[in-house]
């Protein structure tokens, strides 16, 4: 799909959407208002962004836990307002308030989210498997970190995928830590994409910063899929700009994360290089900028004042959810 | 009408006429097509390969493949040949088939059999021999099955088929030719309703699978001396605690018979359940039957970690005498 002006406006607002929750996010749980933790994901929002603002409303999603999610399930349709009042622990969140901040939204295609890091790949191999079964040309794309790569899960999936053809995109995002592990400490070779080799599907490695380089490799994949030629791996080299989780420590094993390192990926940050060619290709006036900066960040202000107007779950729903009622 | 039929082809009933009723229905697993124990041998001649799909050995994404298509409108069987080699898929079965309904707020659902040979007896040594009922059974969020009998196993599969929830299916590899009646016809068995397999007056055996046989047997040997009765919950979760005290209230003792180690096993628990539901009932403390604290050992050592049918008689003369 070539992108003409709308499309790359979509990109770059959802990346500024997701920038913006973010930020929004890690103030109120500093504040005290959010419930669980938060795994921000600054730094990598052109991976889900440029990954999923283009994909089928009925494709399946997994999304990466780094913003549980914001960058990919906004791109995807996934109401804001929904995301911020499961933080905040209200009845109106994405899951009544009953997860916390595991979201779930079927209409878009997110089925859920889990805790266990790795477990998305299985789970994304059985919605590869239906999308094939109903033969309507869905697929199913499965975000996955660095750390999750080191998973036993992994293989068996990835493996499963390529010997059935299942139509799935398996999307790193190599941010270079697992939690505070360095990923050269935990993986022997360079690029995480390699592993595709041993499965016998395309293996890419992508500039994870460049929305609309990650948009081309996702969609190159997505096709394939669709065709029935089955799975691609695309690694996308990226960066976080905080924390494993708010209020850890920012370290690498037992050392400070090295500032320089920061600086360096802060300048290639990737809403700033996507505006800076918007703006120079004449894509975008200042204008533009001004608005839909003031656009996101109304949207963002309604999330939190819909989220805090809302009320708590009743705790009786807890007796209500455990199981399915109606017949099958 | 019924007929006599042994359990494993009452099972293999149940799927022919469930998967024939919806097509949403597929068994996946390791030489599923070919039917290590026989419960789904023939299938893929009669529903093609599509239907039952053979996977590459990999427990984990069997279970994940399972769960993740029944949240995508298919009621899929993850079959795992032993109920031990469920344990690789831990994450899948506890964390999200359990808990996806749950934790979702009831937004997706998850119509799942998850379905493997349980039990000892065969030798097969401490890894293709457990019956992991309790670990289940503790878990909220998976109902449970565990027939004794050819028409229980297969009323209680097609309804497990029908349920648009996980199921973990169990049937003892003890019994897989074990001949029973079947009824002739369409019939289901719902959850949650206990089976009085043999009625009785001096004490109460629940039991559970196998112990089922084990607890019949003992019974008839013991006509003329004490009338026991045999209660057979069938399903675990739900529990029909309602049947079991019915029927302490009547008797008054109690032995519970699961093949599960002792330690907070199911005895523990619908003993219990027992307590809190029918202590002033209770003329004798209640008595255990389960496999001893230890794994499961192989070879002729088996047998001394088992609950037994001498194990059954004996408890049920102790309370009787109490």
């Amino acid at each position: 799909m070539k992108l003409g002006k709308k499309e790359l406006l979509i990109l770059y607002t959802n990346m500024l959407r997701a920038r913006k929750a973010d930020e929004r996010i890690v103030k109120a749980l500093q504040e005290g208002k959010v419930v669980a933790f938060y795994h921000s994901g600054q730094g990598s929002e052109a991976v889900g962004v440029g990954a999923c603002s283009f994909l089928r409303n009925d494709d399946f999603l997994y999304p990466h836990h780094r913003g549980h999610g914001l960058a990919y399930i906004l791109s995807k349709g996934v109401l804001m307002k929904e995301h911020m009042a499961e933080h905040f622990g209200r009845a109106t969140g994405a899951t009544g308030g009953i997860s916390g901040f595991h979201g779930a939204d079927p209409a878009h295609g997110v089925f859920g989210s889990g805790g266990t890091i790795g477990s998305q790949f299985p789970v994304s191999a059985g919605w590869g498997l239906a999308a094939k079964k109903n033969g309507r040309g869905q697929i199913a794309l499965c975000a996955f970190g660095d750390g999750s790569s080191n998973r036993g899960t992994l293989h068996e999936a990835m493996n499963l995928s390529a010997v059935w053809k299942l139509p799935i995109v398996w999307l790193c995002e190599n941010n270079l830590y697992a939690q505070w592990m360095p990923i050269k400490d935990a993986y022997p070779r360079e690029d995480i994409a390699d592993l595709a080799h041993g499965y016998n599907m395309p293996g890419v490695v992508v500039d994870g910063q460049d929305v609309v380089a990650v948009h081309e490799a996702v969609t190159a994949a997505v096709e394939r899929a669709r065709k029935g030629e089955g799975p691609s791996l695309i690694e996308c080299k990226t960066y976080r700009y905080r924390p494993h989780s708010e209020g850890s420590a920012d370290i690498a094993h037992t050392d400070p994360r090295p500032k320089e390192e920061l600086e360096a990926w802060k300048k290639r940050d990737p809403i700033k290089l996507f505006q800076e060619r918007l703006l120079s290709e004449g894509i975008l006036t200042q204008a533009d900028v001004d608005r839909i900066e003031k656009g996101t960040q109304a949207e963002v202000d309604e999330a939190e004042k819909f989220a805090l107007e809302s009320p708590r779950p009743d705790p009786s729903i807890i007796s209500k959810l455990l199981y399915q009622v109606k017949e099958g | 009408m019924s007929r006599q039929l042994p359990l494993v082809l009452a099972i293999n009933e149940a799927f022919s006429e469930e998967m024939t009723r919806n097509d949403k229905i597929f068994i996946i697993g390791e030489d599923v097509q070919s039917g290590v124990f026989g419960a789904s041998r023939g299938l893929v001649q009669k529903f093609g390969k599509d239907r039952v799909m053979d996977t590459p050995l990999a427990e984990t994404v069997i279970a994940g493949a399972a769960i993740g298509a029944s949240m995508a409108g298919y009621h899929p069987v993850a079959d795992f040949m032993f109920a031990d080699f469920m344990w690789c898929a831990a994450d899948e079965i506890f964390l999200k088939a359990a808990k996806w309904h749950f934790i979702h707020g009831g937004k997706v659902d998850l119509p799942v059999v998850l379905f493997a040979n349980v039990g000892g007896g065969a030798r097969l040594g401490p890894e293709h021999s457990q019956c992991p009922e309790s670990i289940v059974m503790h878990t909220p969020g998976l109902k449970l099955v565990f027939p004794s009998c050819s028409a229980d196993a297969k009323g209680l599969l097609k309804t497990a088929l029908r349920d648009p929830n996980p199921v973990v299916y169990f049937y003892h590899k003890r019994m897989l030719g074990l001949m029973g009646e079947v009824p002739d016809g369409e019939y289901t068995i719902p959850f949650g309703k206990a089976d009085i397999k043999k009625e009785g007056k001096d004490v109460t055996v629940v039991a559970i699978g196998m112990m089922v046989q084990y607890a019949l047997s003992v019974a008839k040997e013991l006509e003329g001396k004490i009338s026991v009765e045999v209660v057979d919950p069938r399903t675990l979760e739900p529990l029909d605690i309602e049947t079991i005290v019915n029927s302490v209230k009547k008797t008054g003792r109690v032995v519970i018979a699961d093949e599960d180690t002792k330690r907070c096993g199911v005895t523990a628990e619908i003993g219990m359940q027992i307590m809190e539901n029918a202590f002033d009932s209770l003329d004798a403390p209640i008595q255990r039957v389960a496999a001893a604290n230890y794994p499961l050992a192989g070879g002729y050592m088996e047998q001394f970690v088992l609950p037994s049918a001498n194990d059954i008689k004996a408890a049920i003369e102790a309370v009787a005498k109490k």
